[in-house]
């Protein structure tokens, strides 16, 4: 009993033997070029020939042959899988670096704003300092919504992006007084929407800077959001200076389309339009997305 | 001498706290100065200046409607000029010992008693022309010396109900279509009313090119030019099915292709 257990188990390792041989031969013949095969047949059928037994010879040789011709395609294409798989990885952590530094462009604070923001809150300490507090406060929102930081995985929301330009708003509309008025229509069930970051800041802060603050009388800022067709479209309107046909459209837009296109490809958009009454409205349109509670 | 009257200034920025802050630095700074008047914006200032005629004005460089220094030209030689800003990215540091002061927001005290006393001196004299500078100041301020001509970056297109702004960097081509001009995106067609012949004045030239009296074609989406059984080529656009016909008289754009 006990021998044939043993017997057993050394014709098993011997099959196991082969089989690991003949992968290797396999593999061996799938990538061995056709001329190195040629020439060692030749060798082989010299061997052959001194041994005056040609026949099991001719036999492997043919057989080798036709195993090449069929490994070698099925070689190939094993390869350009691989090949084609990687290439798929690198081109995901390219988009990726590509819109992490998009996106650290994009989250650029301006020194303008900020320098005069912090003249604003010196000036209000002195005049009026719950005031200057409040503001402070909205700037400190600001700055921890707007520094680049590392990501926790977590994809941005919408309801993080508008609490972000609300302070950003409140600041303004402290420095603007009567010139700027702000309504933010966003529906509270959208808040939880993927929205990337950035975006609507860029807008909010064109919206200003070349729509409101050049205009003596100022004017009204608008931020809107719905859901359209399984789309979700965010718009922020004003009733500023409107968009001059040669102007090269900032950094910032051409950023965001850029950063639309990586991130979307193609399944997201940016239109810039000019309302009946004047003023500038920039619509950036995406695919609905819930995040996911966990990262919310 | 000032002696017979007192020395007055104008204070113009867009945001009324910063007014006021300057304004309360020079009462501790200077508390003879007596201000006359105080502006939103570059326009306002000049006409005030002209209306008052203070011997000194402070002027926020980015203000609506006429920026500082294009306020500061339209005043030159009329008024001591004191620069107010934020962040000094136009540099006004470098012209710190010539004709023009600066003040950075927030002023400090000290800095804005240094400006005072540098004004005293100052108006012992006719406030400088400041040409030069000033013209070598709003050259920074429209970005750089060396600017290019303003192409057409943008153009006015009706898409559905809206009035859009479409990037040039958008389309793929125009044509001519009786009236109007056909704007072809990858997405959408619209009408404009801007003729061809306009176009070719306003756009980019290394940007479009023209390609037949009808059509221009923007370079970066021609995807190849392919060659009829006559010899004529056709201008395949990326993105977009139609095939786009080149003219004799423009057929040398392709000839290394």
């Amino acid at each position: 009993m006990k021998q044939t257990e043993s017997t057993w188990q050394v014709l098993r390792q011997i099959w196991d033997a082969l089989v690991v041989l003949w992968w290797r031969f396999f593999d061996w013949l799938a990538v061995v070029p056709w001329k190195t095969l040629v020439i060692v047949s030749v060798l082989l059928m010299v061997v052959a020939a001194i041994l005056a037994s040609p026949i099991p010879f001719i036999l492997f040789i043919l057989v080798s042959f036709i195993i090449k011709a069929v490994a070698g395609g099925k070689h190939t294409a094993d390869v350009a899988a691989s090949q084609a798989v990687q290439r798929a990885e690198k081109e995901q952590l390219e988009r990726t670096a590509l819109e992490a530094h998009l996106e650290a462009l994009q989250a650029q604070i301006e020194p303008h704003f900020l320098f005069n923001t912090l003249a604003s809150i010196d000036q209000l300490i002195l005049t009026d300092p719950p005031r200057a507090s409040r503001m402070q406060q909205s700037l400190i929102r600001y700055l921890r919504s707007a520094m680049p930081k590392m990501r926790d995985g977590s994809r941005p929301t919408l309801g993080q992006q508008v609490d972000l330009s609300r302070a950003y708003l409140e600041i303004m509309a402290v420095r603007m007084e009567e010139r700027l008025q702000t309504v933010v229509n966003v529906p509270e069930g959208l808040k939880s929407a993927v929205f990337p970051s950035m975006m609507l800041q860029t807008l909010v802060e064109n919206a200003i800077r070349h729509g409101l603050e050049p205009k003596a009388e100022g004017g009204r800022l608008e931020i809107a959001a719905e859901v359209v067709d399984g789309r979700l479209a965010v718009r922020v309107r004003d009733t500023g200076k409107g968009f001059a046909p040669t102007s090269p459209g900032g950094v910032g837009l051409a950023n965001i389309r850029e950063r639309l296109n990586v991130l979307y490809a193609g399944r997201a958009e940016l239109v810039i339009s000019v309302p009946a009454e004047g003023g500038t409205c920039a619509a950036i349109t995406v695919p609905y997305e819930v995040a996911s509670p966990a990262t919310t | 001498m000032h002696d017979a009257r007192r020395t007055t200034a104008v204070i113009a920025d867009d945001e009324r706290l910063m007014r006021e802050q300057i304004a309360s630095r020079l009462r501790e700074a200077w508390p003879e100065l007596e201000i006359v008047g105080e502006a939103a914006n570059g326009r306002e200032a000049v006409a005030l200046v002209r209306s008052r005629e203070p011997d000194i004005v402070f002027l926020d460089i980015r203000m609506p409607e006429m920026d500082g220094i294009a306020a500061a030209r339209a005043l030159a030689g009329q008024v001591h000029v004191v620069f107010v800003t934020a962040y000094d990215e136009y540099a006004v540091r470098a012209f710190d010992e010539g004709a023009v002061d600066y003040l950075l927001k927030p002023a400090e005290p000290e800095r804005v008693a240094l400006a005072c006393r540098r004004l005293r001196e100052r108006l012992q004299q006719k406030p400088a022309p400041m040409e030069d500078l000033l013209a070598a100041l709003s050259r920074r301020l429209a970005g750089g010396d060396a600017k290019p001509r303003d192409y057409l970056r943008w153009v006015q297109a009706s898409v559905g109900s809206s009035l859009r702004m479409v990037p040039t960097s958008d389309i793929l081509f125009f044509q001519a279509e009786d009236k109007y001009t056909r704007v072809q995106a990858a997405s959408f067609g619209a009408l404009i009313r801007k003729p061809i012949k306009e176009l070719i004045e306003e756009l980019d030239p290394a940007e479009f090119w023209q390609i037949h009296r009808s059509t221009l074609v923007r370079i970066g989406a021609v995807e190849r030019v392919s060659r009829d059984l006559r010899g004529r080529q056709r201008v395949h656009v990326r993105g977009c099915d139609e095939r786009l016909e080149v003219s004799r008289s423009f057929s040398h754009l392709f000839k290394q292709m």
